[in-house]
């Protein structure tokens, strides 16, 4: 804590002739203008400008530009449409539509996973809610588009390219390396399945419970990434 | 907690002091007192002028300085006196109270509210704010019309029986002019006078604001400001979106200053859930809202010399803008709409350079400061300009309810981080910058002594920053967990799913949270029903009350003098208009 200052004491109020003679004052401000030329033209490297679109901003490996859906080892994408990141979607541009996967280890799958990028506010809350690891977000920020049905990103433009990742890199995310989170495995089961009763009305229905990921164990067993995590 | 004064029930030292003082008002016996987060009165509309009166003018109260009022529906809200009530926040300087008046409006399809206008001339707009987007009555109003919403809307927005999804087409026969405006014959000697539109869309504007102003020759003899350009009803958003999912829209607020906001808004939450941030935590947002307010007075420095002529300093200060938007992007992903705070914490802890990059700031930033001091201060064109011209004077100040640095340049040493230091404010060596002539000038010296004072209370808090440690409170009710532990750990994903599908469960009850915008004043008042979601915010945007003295402060002066006191005032349209 401490006091209050007058700041109207410590400029004169009225200026000196010097001053008001004006041209002393415009030489004085030459002088802190061309000391910011110099130091431009002898430190080019250090100049604030860059050449958009030639040169590109080096942007922090937290920046939240276009959103990609990730997928599995196999292909498929990790996303089991759980309509959580539509949920938590400050701006409601998300639409998911489910469908039931075939393998029964996934469950669940976007058959429709859409973006709508003129409505996006790029907050992250998506990423943040999603569960599964499934949707992150890359440095790419350059999307411009003729048409309004062009702004709605599908899974095909949404779903990770090796391209757009090399262009880009990864943006904000749900863990960056080095900060110890361990992913889910890809063909982690939900633990709630197990107990459930589910298995047995699918048996029933002549549905082959081993396909499941490979290497896996029995349904209720941990996964090896549970294991590290209580261990 | 219920109203109830007759049953004597125990109230703070505070609220007991106003229950005092009361039995000496006209409305003694018919107001009550209830000890909520802060002394609230309850009168109804009746007795509310003089009630008013009585709060301003009696020496045990003296609240002088008008925040705030709003409205509040209740319709869905049962156990309720009456479906409408308005809610006026006060502040008296001398005593440095906040208190809380719930008028309530017996009506429940035309609620009738008396003006206090000639009480309080800062409520002016804030009534027409209250007719336009609940459709009170305002008796007594001196110019009731709409405010934010145009003049084809249908309804009142923020009625509970108002559906969001409604859309209302505004076209160019629709917009109304000052009635005074129409006529044309006046005289002043032998000129005939002008009417003039500058805006809404003018490079001066600073937005999309629209004042009406009529000249004699070049002087202004009356002006109106019209404004709404950029309303989007942040209000109603906010009762359709859980209440973390608000933060992005606060940045949408004062877009100059997005972090401060989101600061202001998260900590009424915070309050009224009882949630704790820690230390490091909060300092983060200390240390980010700081470099904001230095962020936020450069652009109204450097956009007001633009306006007068002097582009290179917008480049000096820009740099700075740059730089600190640099930090930001590297804590958050964003630049200008940050989104970083949540409720209980942040979105996710600072980058590991974050102390350095702040020093490395703390280091550039004064020099930049230097070189427009030295460009403008002494600079004759700028005093000719600044000097003398957009004059408020100290009792038109706390009349006009300004805070922030417009009041502190005409005198009044009201900020809210020394007033009631919250985070820590209280911790650290810092002065508050004040002038006296209130003049353009002067507030360009308050914002440009705030920059370094910022400075000293950012180099203090990097002092106690530690390096380690969570910034996020615990608790999973409030907060999402870590996410290996939603990826791994059944009770974790249920917490997380929990909070993203219902939101946070904010016990029912109202609180009203202030800190110190850029601007002033910066206050949330929040309803909850105890849902996801709030039952009503409302922001108190500080710039509000500055804009509607704008058709005050310009009479009397020349267009070129109303263009410079509009960016001194540093209007933020977002937050104006919300």
């Amino acid at each position: 804590m401490s006091g209050v200052i007058d700041v109207s004491r410590r400029v004169p109020d009225r200026l000196t002739l010097l001053q008001k003679l004006y041209l002393p004052e415009i030489l004085r401000g030459m002088w802190v203008t061309l000391r910011h030329l110099v130091r431009n033209l002898t430190n080019m490297k250090g100049m604030p400008t860059i050449q958009y679109p030639d040169q590109k901003r080096n942007y922090s490996a937290r920046f939240r530009g276009k959103h990609i859906l990730k997928a599995r080892e196999d292909g498929t994408l990790k996303c089991v449409a759980c309509y959580m990141c539509q949920q938590a979607c400050p701006a409601e541009c998300i639409t998911i539509v489910a469908g039931e996967h075939p393998k029964i280890a996934y469950e669940k799958y976007p058959v429709v996973f859409d973006i709508d990028m003129m409505r996006c506010v790029f907050c992250g809350f998506c990423v943040d809610a999603c569960p599964k690891d499934a949707i992150w977000m890359t440095r790419n920020y350059e999307m411009a588009f003729f048409t309004r049905e062009d702004a709605v990103f599908s899974i095909d433009r949404l779903r990770e390219t090796k391209e757009e990742v090399a262009q880009h890199g990864y943006g904000y995310r749900p863990y960056y390396p080095g900060d110890g989170t361990t992913p889910p495995s890809d063909a982690s089961l939900l633990p709630v399945l197990a107990g459930s009763g589910e298995r047995d009305r699918l048996r029933e229905q002549g549905i082959a419970l081993a396909d499941r990921g490979p290497g896996q164990g029995p349904l209720n067993a941990p996964s090896q990434a549970q294991k590290a995590f209580t261990a | 907690m219920t109203l109830g004064v007759a049953t004597g029930a125990a109230l703070s030292p505070a609220a007991e002091r106003v229950r005092e003082r009361l039995s000496a008002s006209p409305v003694a016996g018919r107001s009550e007192v209830a000890d909520l987060d802060l002394p609230t009165i309850e009168v109804a509309a009746e007795g509310w002028p003089a009630l008013a009166r009585f709060l301003r003018d009696d020496p045990g109260c003296r609240y002088d300085l008008f925040l705030d009022l709003c409205g509040v529906d209740n319709l869905r809200r049962p156990g309720k006196k009456t479906r409408f009530e308005a809610v006026v926040h006060l502040h008296s300087l001398s005593r440095n109270e906040h208190v809380r008046v719930r008028v309530l409006l017996a009506d429940a399809e035309k609620p009738r509210l008396p003006s206090v206008c000639d009480v309080y001339p800062a409520s002016n707009w804030f009534e027409r704010e209250a007719y336009d987007l609940f459709g009170f009555d305002v008796t007594g109003h001196p110019n009731l019309h709409r405010i934010l919403c145009h003049d084809a809307f249908v309804g009142h927005p923020l009625r509970k029986d108002y559906a969001p999804g409604q859309r209302w087409f505004y076209a160019e026969e629709d917009a109304r002019m000052p009635e005074w405006s129409k006529n044309t014959d006046e005289r002043a000697g032998h000129f005939e006078t002008q009417t003039i539109s500058i805006g809404p869309s003018h490079p001066a504007t600073h937005g999309i604001i629209h004042l009406v102003a009529r000249l004699d020759g070049e002087k202004i003899v009356r002006a109106e400001t019209m404004i709404g350009y950029l309303h989007r009803c942040f209000e109603k958003m906010a009762e359709t979106h859980h209440w973390n999912q608000i933060v992005p829209y606060t940045d949408r607020l004062n877009y100059v200053s997005a972090m401060l906001n989101g600061v202001g808004y998260v900590r009424t939450v915070e309050k009224m859930l009882g949630v704790e941030v820690p230390d490091r935590g909060r300092l983060v947002r200390t240390i980010l809202s700081e470099f904001t307010r230095i962020m936020d007075h450069c652009v109204c420095i450097g956009a007001n010399m633009v306006d007068i002529g002097a582009l290179t300093n917008f480049i000096y200060l820009y740099q700075n803008r740059e730089n600190i938007y640099d930090l930001l992007e590297a804590c958050c992903g964003a630049r200008l709409t940050v989104s970083y705070v949540r409720v209980g914490g942040l979105a996710v802890d600072v980058p590991d350079d974050f102390v350095p990059r702040c020093r490395a700031l703390l280091d550039s930033i004064p020099g930049f400061l230097d070189d427009v001091e030295k460009l403008v201060t002494n600079n004759r064109i700028v005093r000719n300009r600044l000097s003398g011209t957009g004059i408020v004077t100290k009792e038109q100040a706390i009349a006009w309810g300004m805070t922030g640095p417009m009041l502190r340049a005409s005198g009044v040493a009201y900020d809210v981080r020394r007033a009631r230091p919250y985070d820590f404010y209280d911790k650290f060596d810092w002065d508050v910058p004040i002038a006296q002539d209130g003049d353009n000038f002067a507030r360009y010296l308050v914002r440009l002594e705030e920059m370094r004072q910022s400075l000293k209370i950012i180099r203090q808090a990097l002092e106690i920053f530690p390096a380690k440690g969570p910034v996020n409170s615990d608790d999973w009710r409030v907060v999402l967990p870590p996410k290996d532990a939603v990826y791994h750990d059944m009770e974790s994903l249920i917490y997380h799913f929990k909070l993203t599908m219902e939101g946070i469960r904010v016990p029912a009850g109202e609180r009203y949270e202030w800190i110190e915008g850029a601007n002033g004043e910066l206050g949330f008042y929040a309803v909850s029903d105890g849902r996801g979601g709030p039952y009503r915010l409302k922001v108190r945007p500080p710039c509000f009350p500055n804009m509607a003295a704008f058709e005050h402060i310009v009479v009397g002066g020349t267009v070129s003098d109303a263009i410079a006191t509009l960016g001194t005032l540093n209007v933020i349209a977002g937050e104006l208009d919300r």
